[in-house]
């Protein structure tokens, strides 16, 4: 499942609210649960993705932050997607602000889609240039164009 | 006279585009009388690259490994008992690596003549039409391809048998 399968206009929020790690995990995971019916427990994804970046940062180098988590509270594969402008601190691989959170929540029967939307990001986080573009993006609609777009 | 196919191989990914190809195939099989193969694979390549990436650790690397390799298992066993339950048999492969590299190869390998299927996902961006691996197999592939559309026929076919 790629990336932009996953895409839906109604969990990207540009730009996000937050200004801390755990409130853009916690943004992201309720914009999942109330705009879409795929969430059937926020808290247990709340905390299944707090468990994760217990373990380690999900922020990468290039701005980009990739939270995930695997937990039977909600349905099939889903994303949530959140520009934050100015940068957040998300303890990252370079030590740099985090401005593009992708947030991958995932059933635990679900490891092969889970894991090519993943890599569909991995690949997208190669590109500067794209990730710049997307950072810019003024609005939920021009974001997803940049993305379908690529 | 050379019989026009052989082998068929099916891969297997637990899409329900995957599911159709199978019941395509078994139907195929019984018609043609060729030798029927369900591949399972487990994308160790696209684990290697979220490690590297630092998206996954280590040990989720490990985790997912075993988790793709069960999830294999079972649509493997499911396309074994499709098969079964129209008298044509289905020989179970595994591979580990990435997807595109693990259909060619079986292709390869066992002399296969005819690969089935699901269709395609919809390409909705300039990336995806340069990264799916199943697209990429499919025009690559060292044989012929068919691919399973038209659900409702299939299914009629598969339950006629």
């Amino acid at each position: 499942m790629s990336l932009i399968e996953l895409i839906d206009k109604r969990t990207v929020k540009v730009p996000l609210e937050a200004k801390d790690k755990q409130g853009v995990l916690r943004e992201l995971v309720d914009l999942l649960a109330l705009a879409t019916d795929k969430v059937s427990d926020p808290e247990a994804l709340y905390q299944a993705v707090l468990d994760r970046e217990a373990l380690g940062s999900t922020g990468l180098s290039e701005g980009i932050a990739v939270p995930h988590g695997k937990t039977n509270a909600v349905k099939n594969v889903c994303l949530a997607l959140g520009v934050a402008p100015d940068g957040i601190e998300f303890d990252t691989a370079d030590g740099k602000p985090s401005r593009l959170f992708f947030l991958i929540a995932a059933s635990t029967d679900k490891a092969g889609p889970h894991i090519a939307a993943l890599a569909d990001i991995a690949r997208l986080a190669q590109s500067s240039a794209l990730i710049n573009a997307l950072v810019r993006a003024r609005d939920a609609s021009e974001l997803i164009a940049i993305l379908q777009g690529d | 006279m050379t019989k026009p196919v052989e082998r068929i191989m099916v891969y297997l990914d637990g899409s329900e585009g995957s599911i159709l190809a199978m019941r395509l195939a078994v139907v195929f099989a019984d018609f043609s009388g060729a030798e029927l193969y369900a591949l399972s694979i487990v994308n160790t390549r696209a684990l290697s690259d979220l490690v590297q990436s630092h998206i996954f650790l280590e040990a989720e690397r490990e985790e997912y490994r075993r988790e793709l390799s069960e999830d294999g298992a079972r649509y493997l066993n499911h396309a074994v008992e499709m098969g079964r339950r129209k008298g044509v048999s289905v020989q179970s492969l595994n591979f580990s690596g990435s997807i595109a590299a693990g259909i060619k190869e079986k292709v390869g390998e066992l002399g296969i003549d005819l690969l089935v299927m699901g269709p395609p996902p919809r390409i909705r961006s300039r990336r995806d039409a340069m990264f799916d691996e199943l697209e990429s197999a499919m025009r690559t592939v060292d044989c012929s391809v068919l691919i399973a559309r038209n659900e409702e026929r299939i299914e009629k076919l598969y339950r006629e048998l």
